[in-house]
């Protein structure tokens, strides 16, 4: 998720500290929002007053859209989670090892549910996970306190949110329509650079605009939450990325249209004129669908943009997420230590967290470095700065340089440290704990460190004995279910979205492809092949929806031998199949230009150097 | 004088009044949001997202001075 929310909007932004001007706004909102919410958890004496100091550095995000859908999530997601302790520890309590059992399956399943959504949606299933570990785990031996537990955490939650709400609308944080118009804009002109430059169908190149236009999707949705006008501009976002996928679809088409032979010729320029018509067509709908992104209004056309969920690494994570907890659970019960439950309330959460990244391993390496600087941070708040001190106003302006440092930490365009900002941020306030009165027993301080530590430590070692799926299985599967899908394509197994939509999916499994093996680079070959299903399977779509729609006239009967054609991946059989149509469609002075258009690409698409997988080198 | 609060009651839990107050104040406001849109709310000012707040907390100062 971009973090740096004026990085696009201004040329030459004013700059203090190297930081600029925007992201000293959005540190200063964090550290404002974090003194009200804990000034008002103070006021209204909730029993934990640091989770709604928590909730406003996990809302930290620099425009108001992202912070309220996240709210909105983390809400949801609160009451989700304290209902299900409340089922867990009402119907498990005091069974030893089945608690546990049931507590590890609840840890997958959540993982599951994550691995099937994105974006916020999936944070969402995580935070069910946390809320599960933080109420039931760390009550697991006094169930009683459960439900009290869930109130307070809910009710610190809701001031949390309510807190970065207010200072946001405020203190004007920045929109995000326009960054993500701007973002829309700069992906549709490098369509049309790809498709005028040297390299049209290069691989690589469209693979990675595919990755980038696949991961706007989990942002756009946020918009429905910046303004009353929000849903119709989420519309309208979802529409314009759509459309950018299909002009670039119809760009490889046109760039891998057949050498032009005394035989085709007139098939190919049919096909090329009618693909010309066609992208030009789609570069002022998506034109239109920016208007509207701006303006507030609904596109023209509503598109869906649907999501590429595989059910199989999803499991396959669930599984080891579940197993994890389990072994790290088995290794407490076995020490017999006493108080680790906040330690294993924390697994839980490094693992829920780590199942909403790309790679989890990655994260639970960056959580391993920030407990410690977080320990470090809150001891040095609170025997250094604090020292005994309990009025609010040195509370607020001893957290000042931690907060306010830390939120500038996290508008770094670099992910490795926006995310270690991030967590030191949320761990910080977790080990300080801020409470009135403020406790300052070292033991407990020690105690909450070492385990804090401990819990990251020990997620990573059980992710080392059961490593996360790997990148390279990871995309073994996700290209074995886009061949499958290929097979099954026209044989009626298929879902019933248009081709456009079908392509956008297409285009988030690609995402999934490229962002598997974390930053490494793909192999030019996978890249190859991800792509090549991608022609062929949008080529075949397109003629299917063509087809179906001759299947009522004249040209039915020829339409059925072009469907058969399709049916054997021939590339010959299909480009013989368009002629017949074509001199069919003479014969019956009926239009078939669009059908015709679609086979010639798709012929190309099915040509003997292409589905013997040498045919696109990058 | 002592205001009567009535408070909700939830399966034998009470929650304070103020919270249901927000909550239907909330509600009405998801429910208005159309209406909103429909009448060009957005574009009457500078800030129309601080306007929708400021509408939302008149709402609920509102219910809990006059319910």
């Amino acid at each position: 998720m971009p973090v740096n929310a004026a990085s696009t909007a201004a040329p030459r932004p004013l700059v203090f500290a190297g930081f600029p001007a925007s992201s000293w706004a959005f540190a200063l909102r964090v550290w404002l929002a974090m003194l009200v919410a804990l000034y008002v958890s103070f006021w209204l004496e909730l029993d934990s007053p640091s989770s709604s100091a928590l909730t406003v550095g996990v809302l930290a995000l620099p425009t108001r859209a992202q912070g309220m859908e996240k709210a909105g999530y983390r809400l949801l997601a609160t009451v989700i989670g304290v209902v299900a302790s409340i089922a867990i520890a009402g119907t498990f309590s005091q069974t030893d090892g089945l608690l546990l059992a049931v507590l590890g399956i609840c840890v997958g399943l959540c993982t599951y549910v994550a691995g099937m959504l994105d974006g916020n949606r999936a944070y969402a299933a995580a935070l069910c996970c946390i809320t599960v570990a933080l109420v039931a785990i760390e009550q697991i031996d006094t169930p009683l306190q459960v439900f009290q537990t869930g109130v307070a955490r809910g009710a610190a939650i809701g001031i949390g949110v309510i807190a970065v709400a207010l200072v946001n609308e405020v203190l004007a944080a920045p929109n995000y329509h326009p960054v993500l118009a701007n973002r829309i804009e700069t992906l549709h002109r490098r369509v049309t650079d790809l498709a005028q430059g040297a390299e049209p169908a290069s691989a690589p190149a469209a693979a990675s605009l595919l990755h980038d236009i696949a991961a706007l999707r989990p942002e756009i949705r946020t918009l429905a939450t910046e303004a009353s006008i929000g849903a119709a501009r989420t519309e309208a976002a979802r529409s314009a990325l759509v459309e950018i996928v299909n002009a670039l679809s119809l760009g490889r088409m046109l760039a891998a249209l057949p050498a032009v032979s005394p035989d085709t010729a007139g098939l190919v320029a049919m096909a090329r004129s009618w693909l010309r018509t066609e992208i030009g067509r789609t570069n002022a709908e998506n034109r239109d669908s920016l208007d509207a992104l701006r303006e507030g209004t609904r596109p023209s056309h509503a598109w869906h943009a649907p999501l590429y969920r595989s059910r199989r690494i999803a499991t396959e994570a669930a599984a080891r997420a579940a197993i994890s907890f389990t072994l790290i659970a088995l290794f407490f019960v076995l020490t017999g230590w006493p108080t680790t439950e906040l330690c294993l309330a924390l697994v839980a959460v490094i693992l829920a967290l780590g199942s909403t990244t790309p790679a989890p391993r990655s994260f639970t390496l960056v959580a391993v470095m920030a407990l410690p600087i977080a320990c470090v941070l809150a001891g040095i708040l609170k025997y250094v700065v604090f020292n005994g001190v309990s009025e609010f106003q040195l509370l607020a302006i001893g957290l000042a340089p931690v907060v306010i440092g830390l939120a500038l930490l996290i508008t770094l365009p670099n992910p490795m440290l926006s995310s270690l900002g991030r967590l030191v941020l949320v761990f910080t306030i977790a080990v300080l704990a801020p409470t009135n009165p403020q406790s300052y027993d070292p033991e407990v301080f020690l105690v909450t460190s070492f385990f804090a530590c401990m819990s990251a430590v020990l997620s990573f070692a059980a992710q080392m004995l059961l490593p996360p799926l790997p990148g390279d299985r990871k995309i073994r599967f996700l290209l074995g279910e886009a061949r499958r899908e290929l097979d099954h394509l026209g044989s009626g197994r298929t879902r019933h979205l248009a081709p456009e939509e079908a392509a956008f999916r297409d285009a988030a499994r690609i995402e999934q492809i490229l962002t598997a093996n974390g930053a490494s680079p793909l192999d030019g070959k996978i890249t190859a092949e991800t792509m090549r299903y991608f022609d062929q399977a949008e080529a075949l779509r397109r003629c299917h929806a063509e087809l179906d729609r001759l299947q009522h006239g004249p040209l039915a009967g020829t339409a059925q031998e072009a469907e058969r054609a399709l049916a054997q991946r021939n590339g010959g059989a299909i480009l013989a199949a368009a002629e017949a149509l074509r001199l069919a469609a003479a014969r019956s002075r009926l239009s078939a230009d669009a059908a015709i258009a679609m086979l010639i690409p798709a012929s190309s698409a099915f040509a003997p150097s292409q589905t013997s997988g040498r045919g696109e080198q990058p | 004088m002592t205001n009567t609060y009535r408070e909700l009651v939830i399966g034998g839990v009470l929650i304070a009044p103020i919270v249901a107050y927000a909550a239907i104040a909330l509600m009405a406001f998801l429910l208005l949001r159309p209406l909103l849109r429909f009448v060009g709310f957005a574009k009457l000012f500078s800030n129309p997202s601080l306007a929708e707040l400021s509408l939302y907390v008149a709402m609920f100062g509102l219910l809990a001075l006059l319910v």
